[in-house]
């Protein structure tokens, strides 16, 4: 025996960039996730070159799933062409060989910074987006260690409490985006700060979402046709932004969630956030083919 | 075909990364070379925060960034994470470290002597701007002493251990691969002392000072004496396949040991890091002194100041602010804006 055989001859880097023994971690804990819903798993979270709370999360379980046939996409705000986004798919497809793509439709797997897709994601694709902060529980107890107790007790008493503080203060539910959800009826996760228009679509979804958490070394996940119900008083419904009614002014699309742009006049502008959802209505428009498929959401409503 | 921007976006950051590195111009084995022998406390300094031993590596990457240390940390931690654990070598013991500087603050004078050795803390803070005039910075040549001190000294807590004013902590007799990996392992609270001690080993220097220093300050319970601070060289042993255990050199370390009274005995806190680095390791140890007794949620609890200290974590985090966050933000508008039409609809409504 010599130090020769017991290592691979040199290589600069690993495929995918990450050694095995990082993705038989990740491998291990996005099952241990996907066999408990919405229940927070730390993880042996390494560094990737890429700065923390950059994706890390997201990329070290893309970098695990992934292979060379992979079609992978990468959005940011919703956007593939948002700069981060763009890196992450670079990386990706430089690291681990991967085709990329824009469309929804065609991506085998979609890693995304606070959106989901606006068209319906399939059995056969995962979603997996970026997490800045996995706890809910941080606004109302920031010590992780006893977070974490609060989860096994399933004690929600004071999650419970904010939101109602919340309607008698400002005569609603003030949380934006990541908006707390109970998942399979038994933990409470935060869906990642995509908007609330976006948390009903993991609602007994098709697909697979990992979330992870690459800074603060947490992953969980929610498996296809599971339970995701945001936090709701009986006679409080769920509230998603006030977005069905309005009418992206490049594209022409209505009823999707949108970004606000100011205007020079003191207005405001809106453009679809999901912009290749954009781009296949602009092709539509122009007689270059249809390509969308089906939405979530019908006529700006979330059928229930 | 306007909504396309794809290209533009990968483009952009093309140009801004080149934009950056333009700055700074081509680089070389040379200017390596340079940054290793001119800058040792800084390399000692990004060798211990990357934990990474590797005088070569760590300039390359300081060169590489320009001397961006987050970026330097990062670029060594991405590196090394990738590469496999061949070996663990055999654990080191104070009495057999090659010792430059060893002092000790509690006592005037302690078995194997005072050790100043080499450092500026004497010096007369003096900016030498006649460099700048054109004339050489020649240091005075060090005068040797005649009776040498002894390269290996005796801890100065062994000897207290004995006189019973301190207990030692238990002896661990987990070995090799069983050791916990902070860098292989998720770190949880409350934290394995394996992992708290690696976790300040690679603590960013200044967020342990900023923590450290609010406990001296008086934000935590103990006091620290220095009972002993150490600059040394540790020779790494480890065992060849065949059997044989061999040195595979030697690496700089300093520690710190800090003591408090605590009842009728001593606590003790206590820190070690790559490379010479006496703020981080008295700074550290300070804290670890203190996290006993530490109220949960204060800046001294162990949680609070691992997970604060952490520089590759809290510099990305930092700067990820810069990422759009209009999504999130278009959310929190929406959830305004409703509230305070409300208000606005409710002050209209005739009292009842």
């Amino acid at each position: 025996m010599s130090l020769s055989t017991l290592t691979k001859p040199w290589e600069a880097m690993s495929y995918g960039f990450l050694d095995g023994s990082a993705k038989r971690e990740l491998r291990r804990k996005m099952l241990k996730s996907v066999a408990v819903p919405g229940c927070q798993m730390p993880y042996a979270s390494r560094e990737v070159p890429m700065a923390r709370g950059w994706g890390t999360g997201g990329l070290q379980v893309s970098l695990t799933l992934v292979n060379p046939q992979t079609r992978v996409k990468v959005i940011d705000q919703g956007a593939d062409d948002s700069v981060n986004a763009a890196s992450i798919r670079r990386f990706i497809a430089r690291v681990a060989g991967t085709p990329t793509t824009m469309d929804t439709l065609e991506a085998d797997l979609i890693q995304s910074r606070h959106r989901i897709p606006e068209e319906v994601l399939r059995e056969d694709q995962v979603l997996v987006l970026q997490v800045p902060n996995p706890e809910p529980l941080r606004p109302v107890q920031p010590n992780m260690s006893i977070a974490r107790q609060m989860h096994a007790d399933a004690d929600y008493g004071r999650m419970w409490l904010q939101l109602y503080e919340q309607i008698v203060r400002s005569g609603r539910v003030m949380q934006g985006a990541s908006y707390p959800s109970l998942v399979h009826g038994r933990h409470v996760m935060t869906p990642s700060p995509i908007p609330r228009w976006d948390v009903p679509k993991l609602h007994m979804a098709e697909h697979l979402t990992i979330l992870s958490a690459g800074r603060e070394k947490r992953i969980f996940a929610v498996p296809p046709y599971t339970r995701v119900e945001p936090l709701v008083f009986s006679d409080v419904p769920y509230k998603v932004e006030e977005h069905g009614h309005l009418t992206c002014t490049r594209s022409g699309t209505k009823g999707f969630f949108m970004n606000e742009v100011p205007q020079d006049d003191g207005s405001s502008a809106f453009e679809v956030s999901d912009s290749e959802w954009g781009v296949k209505t602009i092709r539509a428009r122009d007689g270059i083919g249809e390509s969308r498929g089906e939405t979530w959401y019908k006529d700006g409503e979330m059928p229930q | 075909m306007a909504y396309v921007a794809t290209r533009g976006g990968e483009r952009a950051i093309e140009q801004s990364e080149r934009l950056f590195r333009e700055e700074m111009g081509s680089f070389d084995r040379e200017r390596v070379e340079e940054v290793k022998k001119g800058l040792p406390y800084l390399i000692d300094r990004v060798m211990g925060e990357a934990s990474l031993y590797d005088e070569d590596l760590a300039a390359l990457a300081l060169a590489q960034t320009g001397g961006e240390l987050y970026e330097a940390v990062l670029l060594l931690r991405a590196w090394r994470t990738t590469q496999p654990r061949l070996q663990v070598a055999e654990p080191i013991e104070q009495d057999s470290l090659f010792t430059h500087r060893r002092i000790s603050a509690a006592f005037k004078d302690i078995p194997g002597g005072q050790v100043l050795g080499p450092t500026l803390d004497y010096a007369h803070r003096i900016l030498a701007t006649d460099v700048l005039q054109g004339v050489s910075y020649a240091p005075d040549p060090v005068e040797p002493a005649t009776n040498p001190s002894p390269a290996y000294q005796p801890s100065v807590s062994a000897w207290q251990a004995e006189n019973d004013l301190l207990d030692s902590p238990a002896e661990d007799p987990t070995k090799g691969n069983d050791i916990p990996d902070l860098t292989r392992e998720p770190l949880l609270f409350p934290s394995k002392r394996a992992h708290t001690l690696q976790s300040l080993a690679r603590a960013e220097t200044g967020g342990v000072l900023a923590l450290g220093y609010a406990a001296m300050r008086g934000y935590g319970q103990a006091h620290p004496t220095v009972n002993e601070l150490r600059l040394a060289e540790a020779e790494i042993a480890v065992t060849h396949p065949d059997g044989r255990q061999f040195s595979a050199g030697r690496v700089k370390v300093s520690q710190a040991e800090v003591v408090d009274k605590k009842g009728e005995k001593l606590g003790i806190g206590f820190a070690a890091t790559f490379g010479w680095n006496e703020v981080k390791c008295i700074a550290a140890a300070t804290l670890d002194l203190n996290s006993p007794s530490a109220e949960k949620g204060s800046a001294t609890e162990e949680e609070f100041f691992l997970y604060h200290t952490e520089g590759v974590e809290s510099s990305g985090f930092c700067i990820h602010f810069k990422l759009p966050h209009y999504v999130t933000f278009q959310s929190s508008l929406d959830a305004m804006r409703d509230a305070k039409a409300k208000k606005a609809a409710k002050a209209r409504e005739p009292a009842e």
